[in-house]
């Protein structure tokens, strides 16, 4: 099967500043990514170079069969979908339909079809209700919300989020899990940068890791984000979901909530008994 | 000493017939660092805008109740890259623009300037262009010049949003040094499993109004968890049907287990 996105040693500088040095992985359709490291480890540039907003100094960047040093931005767009950090402040259009449905319409998709997919972007999110209103009535964290729509509404073989639950409560967050799982299961790949490590745990299964620009780890996130020792380093700390797990040593160790509360009540109850 | 009263406060934003705030009583004193925590839409950035004089004054609307300052006050906004002054080429001096306009003389702009720079651990960003730094590193730089204004009251809007973990760390462990240095702190976020380790108060906002004010251990109890409040570590132990009081804190959790 084709990956999804495919690096290549790929390396980038900020004039004199390097940013990527030699960063190679390949994604598959329906993976759930996350991509982690600290502030200024080169997370944002890599969703750059991945939507075709910069080019790789050396190395290549595919996007299915597609090398993206031959591409434009807007062709990339009929394969990967954006959600830049602070995509709430890019909305634009009268209406949170308007802005959602534009980037089916741009792409030249057929009017039913926009129609279905800016329904189904706005369902899915919850968003049906403030359809018809102005962007920039709505709180931050719904803004937020009909910016990931309008990704969505995209239909993208890859789907590239960049911090999606900063602002967001624990039920909005639980909403955007729910949606990002059930896209993959349509074999939707997901990339996601988050420090939100409770949030990967929950809706991600594999984790990538920049350190200073060069993928310091690729593994299963489930191991991953349970490992104080290895996280550390990194600059990463284990989710409170993990660090539970590990401080009872909880059976399977595990990392999401609704697993670790199964694990805590089967023990719970094996005390109990005779 | 009180810093911040709210009195039956009330605010509308313009154009709006129901209330963002409702009758909000609350007090903040100095040395004390409160979390305001809601869901979407509960009043917490409202709140910090009626405490930090922005609304009315800026936003329009109108406020109904009294609201007592004792100190001057500063507020981190939850959109950080839009404090910037967008006048300095070093982040040194995008720091110093604040207590410049402060009128204050240049020897005590510049130790604030860079006692403020050395407590977000940005002394080595110093000479950056502003425009050149990351998200978090920028969150950092604006909570830095806010701090060298040397405001009594703190306000502070999801602070650690942009934040990786060691920058989270740093600025929790930063806002319970300005308590201890007498600052007054309200803080609203949704990092609420970092809640125990740095609020003395918790005040639980609902539809614009009070709905409870305790100790952090508010956020292990079974109403806090079933509106989606309640710490990550609380959350569990309800979902495993376990019995209260449910721990706050995995070293609660420890000590329960045993």
């Amino acid at each position: 099967m084709i990956p999804v996105l495919r690096l290549d040693r790929v390396s980038f500088s900020y004039g004199a500043v390097p940013a990527l040095a030699a960063v190679s992985f390949a994604i598959a359709p329906g993976e759930r990514v996350a991509l982690l490291g600290r502030n200024g480890a080169g997370k944002s540039t890599l969703v750059r170079l991945v939507a075709g907003l910069e080019r790789p100094d050396e190395g290549a960047l595919w996007v299915g069969d597609w090398d993206t040093r031959d591409c434009v931005p807007e062709q990339l767009a009929w394969r990967v979908a954006t959600v830049f950090q602070h995509a709430d402040q890019q909305l634009f259009a009268p209406t949170v339909r308007d802005d959602v449905s534009f980037g089916p319409r741009a792409l030249g998709v057929g009017e039913r079809d926009v129609e279905r997919r800016t329904d189904r972007a706005l369902e899915d999110l919850g968003l049906t209700a403030h359809a018809g209103h102005h962007p920039y009535d709505l709180p931050p964290a719904l803004r937020k919300l009909a910016a990931l729509a309008g990704a969505l509404a995209l239909e993208p073989a890859l789907l590239v989020l960049d911090e999606p639950t900063i602002g967001l409560d624990r039920a909005l967050r639980a909403r955007v899990t729910r949606v990002l799982l059930d896209r993959s299961a349509a074999s939707v790949a997901l990339l996601v940068i988050t420090h939100d490590l409770t949030f990967a745990a929950e809706t991600l299964e594999r984790g990538l890791v920049l350190d200073r620009g060069r993928l310091a780890c690729d593994e299963p996130l489930a191991g991953l984000v349970g490992d104080a020792t290895r996280l550390e380093p990194l600059g990463l700390v284990p989710p409170p979901v993990a660090a539970l797990s590990a401080a009872l040593d909880l059976p399977g160790r595990p990392v999401c909530a609704a697993d670790a509360a199964r694990a805590l009540a089967r023990v719970a109850r094996g005390r109990l008994a005779p | 000493m009180r810093s911040l009263t709210l009195d039956h406060a009330s605010f509308w934003y313009p154009a709006t017939e129901s209330p963002a705030l409702r009758d909000v009583s609350l007090e903040v004193g100095q040395g004390e660092v409160v979390a305001l925590v809601g869901a979407l839409g509960a009043g917490a950035s409202t709140l910090l805008l009626v405490a930090a004089d922005l609304a009315p004054r800026v936003t329009g609307g109108r406020l109904a109740g009294a609201v007592a300052r004792r100190d001057r006050s500063g507020i981190v906004l939850p959109t950080p890259w839009t404090q910037a002054s967008g006048m300095a080429f070093t982040v040194w001096d995008e720091v110093a623009f604040g207590p410049a306009n402060l009128g204050w003389p240049t020897h005590e702009i510049a130790r604030q300037v860079d006692r403020a720079l050395e407590q977000l651990e940005l002394v080595p960003l110093a000479s950056r262009d502003p425009a050149t730094l990351s998200g978090g590193e920028l969150q950092r730089v604006i909570i830095a010049a806010i701090l060298a204004m040397d405001p009594g009251l703190v306000l502070f809007d999801e602070p650690a949003a942009e934040l990786d973990a060691e920058g989270a760390h740093t600025l929790w462990r930063l806002i319970r040094l300005l308590a201890r240095e007498g600052k007054a702190v309200l803080l609203a976020t949704s990092a609420l499993d970092a809640i125990p380790d740095v609020a003395d108060r918790v005040v639980w906002l609902e539809d614009g109004a009070v709905r409870a004010v305790g100790t952090p251990d508010l956020l292990a109890d079974v109403a806090a968890c079933d509106a989606g409040l309640g710490t990550s570590v609380a959350t569990v132990w309800r979902a495993g049907g376990l019995p209260e009081p449910y721990p706050l804190t995995v070293a609660h959790a420890v000590q329960r287990w045993r």
